[in-house]
């Protein structure tokens, strides 16, 4: 697939403060996730891409065409930004339609891009209300709908979920869904990783300005193979099936929880321990109750890149 | 001229009237316009006073274009157009970056440039009313008496011109100077109420360097006495070349700030 | 044995009040004004005049080694009297600077906690409105105490160390309470001007713009009524002629308007008053948006 969004040694300081470093990249159509902490670099590399700031060394190009000062581009982007502001003594119906005007549509179309935005992001009651007397979430959805009003082909979204209650996140993770599924592209940042999860495989791990991972997310966890996985087993006999496994080279450690007889096992080559355990269980004749992997998801992989 | 050349122009006069159109209704719904209106509206009331005074015989009897010409167009001159210039005029620029709007417009398929100008010409076209329904007003109950006198409107005419010239002018220095600094009210207060008045003082071709300059150029000389000490030492030049010089103030400056925006990098804070 | 459980132990101790609640904030906004570029460099040129007149001040007991700069006996500009320090207090370049401070100083002091929704923070701290706005005026008092106060006491007390004698202060006893009656005044009058329109407005542009505005507007329109009434009463209009008829008064000299000082006097107070009550009813922990 060829990728939309490239970066080359993208470089960003702030007087002495590096925002990012050399981040070289390429993001493909689909739903692409930017994770990291707060102060990661996150806001920076989606400002860089979206023409907001200068990089200081490297480039970034969007369709084989540099962003900065690029203003044809965003006819086909649509940015969501994590500052709340907004032109406060507007109504939400106003911000919208002023904002589609600048796209040059006929009045006929604005109303109606604005009517479906507005409703996508259930704020079609609340349309005629000023801004300065939205909520939280009221503000937040009316900056995803200046985002989608346009109809962009690449959307990019800086923590689209911020002050969102748990149905409008679930809300707008489903619609993000359905973007990709129309083809459209859509880079979405965030900092709490169930969110990221619930949208995509597809990350891109960020930590003090640097690219610690790209791909996807159980791709890079099998990559990290300097840190074992760890598969978790609730059974009757922990201590006999400890034993067993001992022998064998690829578990590297075993712990016990005598509290919730279980046993964590610790283990280089997961494909192998778990193509023995069916036979272990077997012959010893141990009942298995659970079998999870704890450490199969993004946090766990995040804190191992970050080397918690 | 292309094809291409010329749908990119009627592509940037296009952003240029949608810009305006939204931040004219815009800054018609805020809060501080009609703060400004009500200050620039005060002249009028102003004249109404003087007026009733002078009908109960409580002032001496002026004639109203008088005091149109040596009062009420001197607030105007030296300091109301300089204020709302000075704040309309930085705005264009950095009530963006303060608001942390600037990203919704730069997000937009429209050139900083046309941002710049649709924002001035907006701004410009809401100064420039305010500032000619006050002097109008004024005008007319000063010379309530003469109404019929179509010599007044001539005077009105040319000093709603030369106001609307100031305006456009100063607005256009104001816009470059907040793209620029950061502190543009300091300077501008400085620029407006410093350099502006103590550099008529000066003779010779150093008065030229102001803006005012060109703009008393344009009025007649005052009668020496009461107020001249207002247009110390002006060494006018020619009203053709005043004008011309007010229109390049005005385009060099605007070029300039529609240069710098584009160019520059502006980082707001999370 | 008894095992000690560490769990939440409570604190037996007083609960007291800070014995100065609205320092924080002053100390907050003083270092904060400093920092801003090109502060230093403004309150620098606001000293210009103290530094002349304090120059004046050692010329005044050394006339016999500068008579050669000075034609004829015209010296009489160089007495050190009331009349000296009254032209220091109320001279028009001073006033102008006083109010460019408090543009620079001033304008944020609560338009930036309203724009950024901090008077919430604020009062969800143990702190009553009455101090947050004392810690506010408190910031203006520091710079403009610098700019009048302390000269004047460092004036006279410059004069009598130049004179090596008290005649000075046993010639004008009163000298120091009217230097600190008049510095409070001014101070306390432009504490509440800065603040009443500093919480008029969330933007610091507009703010400042109305500090300097309504200050030199107030002189125009009496330049414009006296111009057309030929009236001294018009002085009443501008603040600065208000504050210049106090400062004579004070100061034991000839009012610059012939009106009576005590019309001034009332106007300024007036307006403290109508400041303080504004302020009151305006500095809220909550804002209802209607």
């Amino acid at each position: 697939m060829t990728a939309v969004i490239q970066t080359q040694n993208l470089s960003k300081w702030y007087g002495n403060v590096l925002g990012l470093s050399d981040v070289t990249l390429q993001i493909e159509p689909g739903i692409t996730g930017i994770l990291g902490p707060n102060g990661a670099g996150k806001s920076t590399f989606l400002k860089l891409i979206t023409g907001q700031i200068k990089p200081n060394i490297g480039r970034v190009m969007i369709h084989g065409q540099k962003v900065w000062n690029n203003y044809a581009l965003f006819a086909q982007i649509g940015f969501c930004p994590e500052q709340d502001s907004f032109y406060e003594e507007l109504t939400g119906w106003q911000f919208l339609t002023n904002l589609l005007k600048l796209h040059h549509f006929s009045p006929e179309k604005i109303n109606e891009k604005a009517e479906k935005a507005m409703d996508i992001v259930e704020l079609t009651k609340d349309k005629d209300r000023v801004i300065r007397s939205y909520s939280r979430g009221m503000r937040q959805r009316l900056k995803v709908a200046q985002a989608i009003a346009h109809d962009p082909n690449i959307i990019i979204l800086d923590e689209p979920l911020n002050g969102l209650d748990p149905l409008g996140r679930r809300k707008i993770i489903r619609l993000i869904k359905e973007y990709k599924g129309e083809g459209r592209m859509i880079v979405v940042s965030s900092h709490v990783l169930p969110e990221i999860e619930a949208m995509t495989n597809r990350i891109i791990l960020i930590h003090q300005g640097k690219i610690f991972a790209q791909g996807d997310i159980h791709y890079i966890r099998d990559l990290i193979e300097t840190h074992p996985h760890i598969i978790s087993i609730k059974c009757s006999h922990p201590r006999l099936l400890a034993e067993k496994f001992i022998r064998y080279d690829y578990v590297l450690k075993v712990h016990f929880d005598l509290q919730k007889k279980s046993l964590l096992v610790e283990t280089n080559n997961r494909d192998k321990f778990f193509s023995l355990l069916p036979s272990l269980f077997r012959e010893n004749h141990i009942s298995v109750e659970e079998i999870t992997s704890p450490d199969d998801n993004l946090q766990a992989v995040f804190d191992y890149l970050i080397g918690k | 001229m292309t094809q291409g050349d010329t749908k990119k122009v009627s592509f940037f006069f296009q952003s240029v009237k949608d810009v305006f159109a939204f931040f004219f209704s815009l800054v018609k719904k805020v809060r501080k316009t009609k703060i400004f209106f009500f200050i620039s509206f005060l002249p009028v009331f102003m004249a109404f006073i003087v007026k009733f005074s002078q009908i109960f015989s409580l002032a001496r009897n002026i004639e109203g274009i008088y005091i149109f010409n040596n009062m009420i167009m001197t607030f105007y001159m030296q300091f109301l157009i300089l204020i709302l210039a000075l704040f309309y005029g930085t705005s264009v620029s950095s009530e963006e970056l303060e608001g942390k709007t600037l990203t919704y417009l730069t997000t937009r398929p429209v050139s900083k440039s046309a941002i710049i100008i649709g924002k001035y010409v907006a701004y410009t076209g809401l100064v420039v009313i305010m500032t000619i329904l006050g002097v109008v007003f004024s005008f007319l109950v000063l010379n309530l008496n003469e109404l019929y006198e179509l010599s007044l409107y001539q005077i009105l005419f040319r000093d709603v011109a030369v106001l609307g010239l100031g305006l456009m002018c100063y607005t256009a220095f104001f816009t470059f100077v907040g793209t620029i600094l950061k502190r543009s009210i300091m300077f501008g207060l400085i620029f407006s109420f410093g350099w502006e008045n103590v550099i008529q003082y000066f003779p010779g071709s150093t008065q030229k360097f102001t803006i005012v300059h060109y703009l008393k150029s344009l009025l007649p000389s005052p009668s020496t006495g009461r107020f001249s000490f207002l247009l110390f030492r002006l060494e006018p030049s020619s009203t053709g070349n005043s004008v011309f010089m007010l229109f390049l103030i005005t385009g060099v400056f605007l070029v300039l700030a529609c240069v710098l925006f584009t160019f520059k990098e502006y980082i707001m804070e999370d | 044995m008894t095992i000690k459980e560490k769990g939440y132990t409570h604190w037996d101790g007083e609960l007291r009040d800070g014995r100065f609640p609205w320092w924080p904030i002053t100390r907050f906004g003083i270092k904060l004004t400093f920092k801003r570029k090109f502060f230093k460099f403004l309150f620098a040129l606001t000293l210009i005049p103290a530094l002349v007149w304090l120059v004046g001040i050692y010329i005044s007991e050394r006339l016999e080694d500068f008579s050669f700069m000075v034609r004829g006996d015209q010296t009489d500009f160089l007495n050190v009297n009331p009349s000296y320090f009254n032209t220091y207090f109320t001279n028009d370049f001073l006033l102008f600077m006083i109010i460019m401070i408090l543009v620079f100083c001033g304008a944020g002091l609560i338009s930036d906690d309203l724009k950024h929704n901090a008077l919430q923070l604020y009062f969800a701290r143990p702190l009553k409105k009455k101090d947050y706005l004392f810690g506010k005026a408190a910031v203006i008092f520091f710079f403009l105490f610098i700019i009048t106060l302390v000269p004047g006491l460092v004036f006279v007390i410059m004069k009598l160390i130049f004179a090596g004698n008290f005649k000075f202060i046993i010639s004008y006893p009163w000298l120091l309470l009217s230097i600190i009656v008049y510095s409070s005044l001014l101070t306390s009058f432009f504490a509440l001007y800065t603040l009443l329109l500093s919480s008029v407005g969330k933007n610091r542009r507009y703010v400042a713009i109305l500090i300097f505005g309504v200050y030199i507007f107030s002189d125009i329109f009496f330049g414009i009524f006296y111009g057309i009434f030929r009236s001294q009463y018009f002085a009443l209009l501008s603040i600065k002629v208000n504050i210049q008829q106090i400062g004579a008064v004070l100061f034991n000299q000839r009012t610059p308007q012939d009106v009576p000082w005590i019309y001034s006097l009332l106007i300024i107070l007036g307006m403290c008053v109508l400041s303080g009550l504004f302020l009151n009813k305006k500095v809220k922990g909550v804002e209802i948006i209607k």
